[in-house]
Order: C-alpha cells, then structure tokens, then sequence
C-alpha cells in the first residue's frame, strides 16, 4: 500500500515536471503494472550486485553497478548492465582494493547520477534479484533517495532468503548459521565454478547462476506465480 | 551495452572448446554477446523428436546431454553430449523437425547460440563451417560425406607446403645462418619492417649494444602486433613488439636436439650465442625451417645415405634418421599419404640393401652356392600395404621360381641362409621379430611358387574362420626385391581361385566384421569417468582393422592387381563400385586419420602407439574417432549386405 502511494506520488511529480524525464521513463512504466499472478517463467528479473566503499548504508559509496537479466528463465548476456562511479574523493580504502578496482578506474567512471539514471531505465519493472539484497537495495535507495526523493518501486528477491527457504522450508530463522548462505558457500554447495568475485558484474553473473538454479528447485516446490515466489 | 566483464566471462568459456577456440577476438565477442544460458535438471527433455526447430543450437558447458532416437517404441542412443560438445545444430542448417531427441543426463547448464550468429560464423570461416557441417553430419543420416570433404580441405593446405619445401631445398648445409641480421630497440617498427623485406628475411633479432640478444620480430608479430591494431603504431620502436625473451642455445646441437627443442618449446626461432646464454653476443640463428631441411632430416639424404651405405649399423642410422623425420612431419602435419609414402620408400631402400648385403655375405662365405633360380622377397601385412610409420613387427617372406626337383633342397637351403641373414639385419635395424615367426627366416614361409599356391588354395578352397584369420597378412603381400614377376603369378592365381570359389570371399567378408567399431566407446568412457578407470584402447584392432580388412576383401573379389594400401584400395573401388565412391573417401580419409592418431600416440609414448587412453584426445581428435567408428559402421553394414553374410552365421 505504502509502495503504491509512493509511486502515485512520485507520477504526479512527473506530470508537473518536478522530475526529469530520464526518471519519469522509469516511474510510469510502473503505472498499471502487476504482475504478481504472472507464471514464475515469464518474468524478468534482473539480477544484480553493487560494490561499495564500505558496509555502512548511510555513509559508504556505490562504486559499481553490474547487472544481467533472466528472461524466459534464460540469462540473457545481452541484456546485462555495468557501470563504474567517477568517485574523486575515494582514497586507497581498503575496499577499494578488494573489489578489485583501482582508483584509475575509478576515475574513468561516469557521473553517479547519470550511471543511477542508466541503472533505473535499465531495471525498468523486473524483478530486482541479489545476494544480501537489503543491502545493494538500500545502497540504491539511498542514492535515489539524495536525488529525486523516492526509492524503487520494484520487487525484490534475496537469494540468500530464497536458498533457506527452498532448502529448509519457509519459517526457518535465516538468523541461525547465516554463514552457510554467504555467497561463496552458495556457489560451492550448488557447484558453480567461482570466477570474478568481487566485481559488481562478477558477481551478479554468480549470483544469477545461482538464482537460476533456485527457480528449478523452487518449482519441485510447487511455487507457480511470482506472487507465491515473493512470498506476499 | 552489455556488461563488459560478463561478455568476457562467457567468451573466456567458449574459447576452451572447439572451434570457438579459433576463433578471432572480435567475432568471439560478439558471438559472446548473443549467448543466453540455461539450466536443467536431469530427466529434462530439451527439444523431442519431431519437434519443429528453435532459433539456437546447444553447446555443453556442464552436465551432459544424452541425444536418442526412437525406432520402434525403442530408445536408441546416438551420442551423449559431454562438456564442450555442441549439439542441435540441425536448427542451422536445415528446415524441418529434429530427427533425435535430447534429454539432460546429468544436471547441466547449456549455452544456447543464436542460429543466425552461427550461420554468419559459418559463412566468414572456413573452420567453423567444417567443424558444425561434421557436427550436422553426426546427429544426420543422410549427410555422410563430411569427413572426407574436411580431410580433403586439410590436406590441400599441409601438402603443397610440404612438397614445395622439398623440392626447393637440396641444401645439405645444416649449419646455423651465421650472418645474422640484428637491429637496435629503439628503431622504429616500420625500420625494422623494412629492413626484413629489403633482406628477405622473415625474422630479425633485437639487439643490445653489446650485441646480446634481446628479442625477436616475424612476420607473424608484424601481423599480429601491428596490422592487426587500429591507428598507426609502426612508428613504435620495434622493442614494444618484440617477442622476448629469445630462447639461446650453444653452438654445436644435433638435428635431434634441435627437434625435441623445438617440440618442447613450440617456437621457431633460436639464437645461438658465444656461451649459449642470452647475456653473451648472438653468432648465428637456427630457424624451423632450417631444423626441417637439415641433412639427416631430408628425405632424398636419408635415401642417399642407404643406397650408400656399406654396413648394417649405417642402415640402422638412416632408419633412426627417418623417425626423427617422422616426427618432424607429423609435428608439422603433412599429409599423411605423403609421410607414408617417403616412409615406405625408406624402409624399402633399407630392405634392399639388407639383402644386397646378405648375398654379399653369402657369397664370401662360399657356404652355400648361388643358384640360378629367381627369387622374390615379399613384405606383408602393414608394410605390404606400405602403411608402416612407426617401426613394428617384421612380417616377409621368401618366394622363389619352382626348382628342377634335384636342386629343390639346395635351392631352399640358399634362400633360407638368405633370409636369416636379412631379417637378422631388419632386426639390428629396429624391426622386431614377428613372434609369430611369420618371417622369411622361418622354413615354412620360405617357399617356392607351388608351395605358396598350395598355401593359398588351401585357405581359399577349404576355408576355415581362424585359418582365414591368420591368412590374412599374406593377402598383403607386396614384392620388394628381385622377380616380380612370380609376385604377379602368384596374385592372379589367387584370383583364379577366388573365381572358382566364390564361397571364400563370403568367411573373408565375415573376417572383417568380427570386429564392430566400439560405437558407444565414447559414452562409457565417460561413464566410467567417476572411477578413475584408465581403459586403453586398441585402435589397431577395433578401428584400423576392420577398415583394412573390408578394403582387402573388397579388392580381391574385383581382382584389383596393384599392391595397393588401405587407403589406395578404398579410392580405387571407389571408382569400381557404384553407389559407394562417398562411403570408399570417407574411409579412405578415415583410415589416413587413424594411422597418423597412431603414430603420434607412439612417438609420444615410445611404443607401437597401438593402445590410446582415450583421456589423452583432444576435443577435435575424440569427434574425428566418433566420425570414424560411424564410417566403419556403415563399411561393415555394406559388406554385410553384399555377401549376405547374415546366411553365414557359424
């Protein structure tokens, strides 16, 4: 309900011009748009994963974005998404140097808003898909938040969440043994060879491995439409 | 824009396999692009028989998919699909239905690629095309012809290079090009580009001041480098583009140092130096190509050397010489028709002179008297068939003009001392003794013309399925010394005697048959990849064989006189049957496949190269092989018909 006020909200800033129209082609392809009865199969989600200076939401910055879609269940390689934030003031962070990306990459990056831009349009109305999703999602939010002062419409899906509950059944506490649904422990246990971790687009290509997979358990699991997928 | 890093961790998979692995940087990429991926679970029926064709072909990128026919209610297993195996690609080249149908075997994701991608590869590289229309052909029945066309493709390229090679180059020189052609690094490419050409030369050496060598350019780093990069770099100095370090040796290597180095290190180029090490100064360059036309590895110098030759242990020398050659060539995959026969013609020469020494022996000797009967030394079995690479068993025997019945014990005694003498050089010279004694050496295969029709009508009149089995090496026989003429005698009695009984050629047929190409070799081997199971494989008796005896069989019921090989045989009935020229190229180039597969397996190994583990093929060999076993099918299934052998059954 909340979600749906907020997108009406956000329309009507469109329709006075209070947005620009590089936002508003994201915000009215949500008008009229459910899809919560659409078969589990005929859905696009975008699977995707940010890197970060850091891990604390109100502070840290994106510095990547990577991102590739599952239409018809199939990852589709062209329709997948990358891009690295010009940053100036990132200095030799810690966590620069572990996303593998150097500060002259860095510097070759777009402007964070015209790349958030890009990634919304990107999106459009799939299914957002990532590891830890809260996460990438508040990290998104945040940047969305700063510049037009509303945060995604989209549905969400945590494959950590989805991975527990597939393998023990939907009210087991995530909070216990979390680490066996790290990443790493994912791939491992569903054997999917690790190449590039610790790139935005790495990873996203992981972890929509892994989501694939899932999707095949989920329907031995008698789950149909995305409605029962989202668990709402 | 797709994502960068994911367009490259796809590309970076398709690359490991063939013929993506092929193919430029730029087309592969773009190929990348087009790339979606699916996941299955085992059970999961991809596409049916019957159905009508998707938009993309598959290619395996983990699991395995099993691809079935259904005759008859029955489930009949074509192929199993393993990782890097492409397969669907009927949806690129024809219209209608698939024909099998493919399951999931083994939990597995698939790279689905577009057919329209494919079918523009197809059409801009030749590779490609071959590699899917011999895919096509696998999973089709009715295409049967591919193998011999890619074989064909594939020896016009190797062949005309090797004949040129030799015909140009009568050097005996094996010395290292001394005056080298050197220039500083910080000339600039486009300098560099011209002094090669102005010199006519195909490489030149980065030096340092003190003349120690820095590194190399070639041609191929002019094209590669340079060409091939946007905006003009030929104003850089050569030494961004040098290929370095170089490798250095000392002066004074034998060719067979020079060979195993050059296997070894897969490069072309090397520097000699005043202490071998790159920190002293450059005094000449070995290339590939003067390691190729060195002395000891020139044909027409091996030849040279044993027609000149005064002892045994020369002959042996030459005969070494030839497998440093056979090596060379098979590295530098020359046809194999032309490796085999400058190698049949080297151990000919070896043979003749083996017996001109022996009856100078003889006759120094003054033990036994020269009579004035003719003689003729015959090879059999694969060197009758001039289809010897690497060294085997030796297999021979002596056929002699009949005797006045007074002189027949002297005659034989002569011819017997004769060909001990000579199988006791072969020997020294490499070729084992055949340990079923089936050597001219042995009383009983040491014979005048009426004893060997006696042994040939015995076979072919009263025939018996092992006596036909053990005969069969005589069939092969190829006259190499003396008298042809009795060979020739010989070889029309054995038609004649076909002719009158026709019922022989029916347990000759049944011969070839007894060994079925092991079609689902492939699919138990990977099977049994979990147990760590190291299964050999035969491939003279289940893949070579049976080719070789279909051909023999085939060339005596049409009374073909040349002493042909395998592959000789299969093209001439090619011609003389009809309906069966594609079926007689296919196993003709098939059988070319399998004797150069064997020797390289002995070079490697240091054996008769007849075992092969199967984990030890590349992707491009294991196809070839499965190719194969189908063409040997179909051979088997065709004599079956033609001698009705399924009234044969014992």
């Amino acid at each position: 309900m909340i979600n749906f006020l907020a997108k009406k909200k956000a329309a009507r800033r469109c329709r006075r011009g209070e947005l620009p129209d590089t936002v508003c082609g994201y915000i009215n392809a949500f008008s009229g748009h459910s899809d919560l009865q659409f078969p589990v199969g005929d859905v696009r989600y975008v699977v995707f994963d940010t890197e970060t200076t850091g891990f604390d939401t109100s502070r840290d910055l994106v510095i990547s974005i990577g991102a590739v879609a599952i239409n018809a269940l199939h990852i589709d390689v062209q329709d997948s998404f990358e891009v690295l934030i010009r940053r100036d003031n990132v200095g030799e962070k810690d966590a620069v140097t572990t996303h593998g990306l150097l500060c002259k990459d860095l510097d070759e990056g777009g402007e964070e808003q015209e790349s958030l831009d890009a990634f919304i349009n990107y999106v459009s109305t799939g299914v957002l898909v990532a590891q830890h999703a809260d996460f990438d999602v508040a990290m998104i939010n945040r940047m969305l938040h700063r510049y037009y002062g509303f945060e995604l419409f989209n549905h969400v899906i945590d494959t950590a969440s989805l991975a527990k509950r597939l393998e023990k059944g939907p009210y087991f506490n995530l909070a216990h043994k979390s680490g066996e649904y790290r990443l790493d422990m994912l791939l491992d246990r569903y054997n999917i060879r690790m190449h590039d971790r610790h790139t935005a687009a790495g990873d996203a290509f992981l972890t929509a491995r892994l989501f694939q997979m899932l999707l095949a358990k989920a329907e031995h699991a008698g789950i149909r439409t995305l409605k029962e997928l989202l668990l709402t | 824009m797709p994502s960068n890093t994911i367009v490259e961790r796809v590309a970076a998979d398709l690359t490991k396999y063939p013929p993506f692995d092929q193919l430029d940087a730029a087309v592969l990429q773009d190929l990348a692009q087009s790339v979606s991926l699916s996941y299955h679970e085992e059970g999961e029926v991809i596409f049916a028989k019957g159905d009508s064709l998707k938009q993309h072909a598959f290619m395996v990128m983990k699991g395995a998919v099993r691809l079935f026919d259904t005759i008859d209610g029955k489930e009949v297993l074509v192929d199993l699909c393993d990782e890097g195996d492409v397969f669907g690609v009927r949806a690129v080249f024809a219209q209608h239905d698939y024909v099998l149908a493919a399951q999931v075997a083994e939990e597995s994701l698939l790279f689905e690629l577009p057919v329209d991608k494919i079918k523009h590869l197809l059409e801009t590289d030749a590779r490609v095309s071959l590699f899917f229309a011999g895919a096509f052909a696998r999973s089709v029945e009715e295409i049967e012809h591919t193998l011999s066309e890619a074989f064909d493709v594939g020896q016009k390229r190797y062949s005309e290079q090797s004949y040129n090679n030799f015909l140009q180059n009568e050097t005996l020189e094996v010395k290292p090009v001394t005056s080298v052609i050197t220039c500083p690094p910080d000339i600039s490419i486009q300098e560099a580009a011209k002094i090669m050409s102005d010199s006519h030369i195909g490489s030149i050496i980065v030096v340092s001041s003190e003349n120690h060598p820095l590194g190399i350019i070639t041609d191929t780093d002019l094209t590669r480098k340079v060409v091939a990069q946007p905006g003009s770099v030929k104003d850089q100095a050569v030494g961004t583009i040098m290929s370095t370090p170089v490798y250095t040796i000392s002066d004074g290597k034998t060719i067979a140092d020079m060979v195993l180095l050059m296997v070894k290190t897969k490069l072309r180029h090397f520097c000699i130096t005043e202490d071998g090490s790159s920190g002293s100064p450059i005094t000449g360059i070995i290339s590939e190509h003067d390691i190729i036309m060195s002395e000891g590895n020139n044909p027409a110098v091996i030849m040279k050397a044993i027609m000149q030759a005064t002892d045994q242990d020369q002959l042996k020398e030459q005969r070494d010489n030839a497998e440093s050659l056979l090596q060379v060539y098979i590295g530098q995959e020359v046809a194999t028709h032309f490796i085999s026969n400058i190698i049949t013609e080297i151990n000919d020469a070896i043979i003749t002179r083996a017996i001109d020494f022996s009856l100078q022996e003889l006759e120094a000797e003054g033990t036994f008297k020269r009579p004035d009967i003719p003689f003729c030394w015959l090879s059999l079995g694969s060197e009758g068939r001039k289809e010897q690479l690497l060294r085997t068993d030796q297999d021979n025997a002596i056929l002699y003009a009949e005797p006045p019945a007074n002189q027949a014990e002297a005659v034989h005694d002569f011819y017997l001392a004769l060909g001990r003498k000579v199988t006791g050089i072969l020997q020294h010279c490499g070729f084992v003794v055949c340990p079923a004694e089936i050597m001219a050496s042995n009383p009983e295969w040491c014979q005048p013309m009426s004893a060997w029709k006696g042994y040939f009508s015995k076979w072919i009149v009263t025939p018996e399925p092992k006596a036909v089995m053990h005969s069969t090496i005589f069939f092969d026989f190829r006259p190499i010394y003396g008298e042809s003429k009795l060979a020739a005698e010989l070889k029309q009695e054995i038609f004649s005697l076909i002719a009158q009984n026709r019922g022989f050629l029916g347990f000759f047929a049944k011969n070839a048959l007894q060994n079925p190409p092991p079609l689902g070799f492939f699919r138990n081997f990977l099977v049994e990849k979990s147990r760590n199971h190291a299964n050999e494989f035969d491939i003279k008796a289940r893949a070579m064989m049976p080719l070789s005896d279909a051909a023999r069989v085939l060339s005596y019921e049409l009374k073909v006189p040349e002493y042909f090989s395998t592959v000789e045989r299969f093209k001439r009935l090619g011609s003389l049957i009809s309906g069966m020229k594609d079926l007689c190229s296919e196993a003709a180039a098939g059988y070319e496949f399998l004797m150069r597969l064997r020797a390289v397996n002995g070079l490697v190994n240091n054996s008769s190269g007849r075992y092969i583990k199967p984990e030890t093929l590349n992707k491009i060999e294991r196809q070839t092989l499965r190719n194969v076993f189908s063409t040997i099918d179909k051979v088997q299934k065709t004599l079956n018909l033609r001698f009705q052998l399924d009234y044969f059954r014992d």
